[in-house]
């Protein structure tokens, strides 16, 4: 028994020896992913399939854009990725096209992605780093594992570094700023919106903003017109179907009672850059915060 | 009854009648099978696929054909012939044309259970499990409430169980509303029925097996029960025992349906009567034609999900309606 062990470590100390030898930069490199799963991949990804329109933002903006190979349907940014083969949309893949791609790396979305289409995948012997940023930061450190991943690192890290300093300029910016009682409209029919556990209500605390929904239990909740009429915000920020679509703010000029309409405070943010975790959520967060700064100065 | 005599000629004839659409089904069947294993997303031209088959061929193909095309196919049929058998027994059960697993709320009892348990955070095995028990838990509910202090007919069953299936219904709806968001598009995908969340063919090809070979002795009582209980009864029949055996064995077919894809409706309600009305009400050619045609119905529908609008998917129930509501309605049309 003893011997068998001791013959296994020597073999494996020289299969170790060996692959450090053939590859001097590249031994097996593991990272922790959003679901806290270990990682690890013994030769940088070069086939790399992203199961959600924001993983494709994250790999592209991680500096592995030329290593994807298969995205999912809405895969609009960077305009590049409309050029990838599709594989389905998120909530139903085609597994066939995922495989046929041989892919080394499948980038999955932790609640966005079926559960028995993941574990299928990985019975298969995929490599699958399941990515879901919930804060600013883990925007940053999911360009830096996914850089690692891809043995993009110096690109990921510059991504990680840009988007760290954007955050941080916003924060010290508004630091000490009047608060303003926002809403956020995520959605029409049925009226949406966040509480603060989501990134967007993170976004309108870094601008000094206060969500009037933040305290609601539920991660987007469905409430009535009531409840905006009765929480009174000083400003409506919504995004609306399309990027430059406002007619969820227009139907809010029916209410003249509220502090929103009256002072003119109904912004438009395009939902694609504040509703997604990847870097363009600096970009959002940036005409968000300004929206919010013309609001301080209306009364 | 001279017909059922073996000694007689024209029983083996009847026999044979009997046999050959069965035959012919079997061979449409394994038809079906061989196209599903043989389309998907990724073209495999049949040379490619007959080295497959025969144990050569890409590595590629073969994780293709067999890790996702095979177990899904299987899986398709198995779900079919359990929903179009368990529809069948409910339509002798209840004498009633509209009957099926549906319509008596266990696949209702089934959703409530199963998105009960997505809410609770239980993800892939236990999901299917409390689909499992909520499917049973039910049955036993609809039957104990139809039994209750008076007699008991397939008119209250029937209507019981019509009234919790919409009791089932409002639950769904009150869950789907509370419910977080990034948990719709599971559940709502749930509620349409959808082969790519099946774990494996297996529990439903297995029931399948033995309610086939369980259906063979029992087919003859349940042509006599078709006719009504008094005639039944009057032909020595024992009713009751028959009627709760019968309603139980569809409920667990249902159950076990439901647990493979989740809930796909029409397959249940619309394989007998298609079957029917070509081949007569002989239920020892009816119930086997169902679970070979409705295995069928299920499988090809399933394909066309797959490669209608590749490389996105169909949810498979639309597909089912789809197929299926043309042949049904020019099958009825032609028999008047």
């Amino acid at each position: 028994m003893k011997a068998g062990i001791g013959r296994r470590l020597w073999g494996a100390g020289v299969a170790l020896l060996f692959s450090v030898a053939a590859t001097p930069v590249w031994a097996e490199t593991c990272v922790i992913d959003d679901a806290d799963r270990e990682v690890c991949l013994a030769q940088p990804a070069s086939r790399i399939v992203a199961l959600s329109p924001g993983a494709t933002e994250l790999v592209f903006a991680a500096g592995a854009g030329d290593q994807v190979v298969g995205v999912v349907s809405f895969s609009d940014y960077p305009p590049e990725a409309k050029q990838r083969q599709s594989v389905g949309s998120h909530t139903r893949l085609d597994l066939e096209t995922v495989l046929s791609l041989e892919p080394d790396l499948l980038v999955g979305w932790v609640t966005g992605n079926p559960h028995e289409q993941l574990e299928k995948l990985q019975r298969l012997g995929m490599s699958l780093y399941l990515s879901e940023p919930r804060r600013f930061e883990e925007v940053a450190t999911s360009l830096e594992r996914l850089a690692t991943l891809a043995g993009t690192r110096e690109r990921g890290q510059v991504a990680a570094d840009e988007f760290r300093a954007g955050v941080g300029e916003l924060r010290e910016r508004y630091a000490d700023a009047s608060p303003v009682r926002v809403f956020y409209q995520v959605w029409d029919e049925p009226l949406m919106t966040v509480n603060d556990e989501h990134l967007i209500s993170q976004a309108i605390s870094l601008c000094g903003g206060k969500n009037v929904f933040g305290e609601l239990p539920r991660l987007v909740p469905r409430i009535g017109e009531e409840a905006v009429l009765a929480a009174d915000p000083e400003a409506i920020v919504a995004g609306g179907m399309g990027e430059e679509n406002r007619d969820w703010l227009d139907d809010w000029e029916r209410f003249e009672e509220l502090n929103a309409v009256r002072r003119d405070n109904l912004f438009f943010v395009p939902p694609s850059l504040i509703q997604r975790p990847t870097p363009r959520l600096l970009e959002g967060t940036r005409i968000l915060c300004d929206h919010l700064e013309t609001a301080r100065g209306r009364h | 009854m001279a017909a059922t005599d073996p000694t007689s000629p024209t029983w083996l004839a009847a026999g044979r009648m009997r046999r050959l659409p069965l035959a012919l089904l079997v061979m449409v069947a394994l038809a079906s099978l061989l196209l599903a294993v043989g389309m998907g997303s990724v073209t495999i031209s049949p040379q490619a696929l007959w080295a497959v088959l025969t144990g050569q061929g890409d590595p590629l193909h073969r994780t293709l054909i067999f890790e996702l095309r095979l177990p899904r196919a299987l899986a398709a049929f198995g779900t079919g012939g359990l929903l179009a058998v368990a529809g069948a027994l409910m339509q002798v059960l209840l004498r009633n044309p509209l009957a099926d697993p549906y319509v008596l709320g266990v696949s209702g009892g089934a959703a409530v259970a199963a998105l009960a348990a997505m809410l609770a955070g239980l993800g892939g095995v236990a999901v299917s499990g409390s689909a499992f028990v909520g499917a049973l838990a039910s049955t036993l509910l609809v039957f104990g409430l139809a039994h209750g202090t008076g007699s008991w007919t397939p008119t209250r069953l029937l209507l019981t169980g019509v009234v919790v299936a919409a009791g089932w219904g409002a639950m769904i709806t009150f869950m789907l509303s509370v419910g977080p968001t990034e948990k719709l598009p599971g559940m709502l995908y749930w509620l349409m029925g959808d082969l790519a969340y099946s774990r494996g063919p297996w529990p439903a090809l297995g029931l399948l097996v033995i309610i086939w070979l369980a259906l063979v002795p029992l087919a003859r009582s349940l042509n006599v029960l078709a006719r009504g209980p008094l005639q039944a009864a009057a032909l020595g029949v024992a009713v009751q025992p028959l009627e709760g055996a019968v309603y139980v064995m569809a409920s667990l077919l249902t159950a076990v349906a439901v647990t493979t894809a989740g809930s796909i409706g029409f397959v249940g309600l619309v394989v007998p009567h298609m079957l029917r009305l070509v081949l007569g009400n002989d239920q020892r050619v009816i119930l086997p034609a169902s679970i070979l045609a409705g295995g069928t119905l299920l499988t090809l529908a399933d394909t066309l999900a797959r490669i209608l609008i590749a490389p996105e998917q169909l949810p498979v129930g639309v597909i089912t309606a789809l197929l299926g509501v043309p042949t049904f309605l020019y099958l009825l049309y032609r028999s008047r």
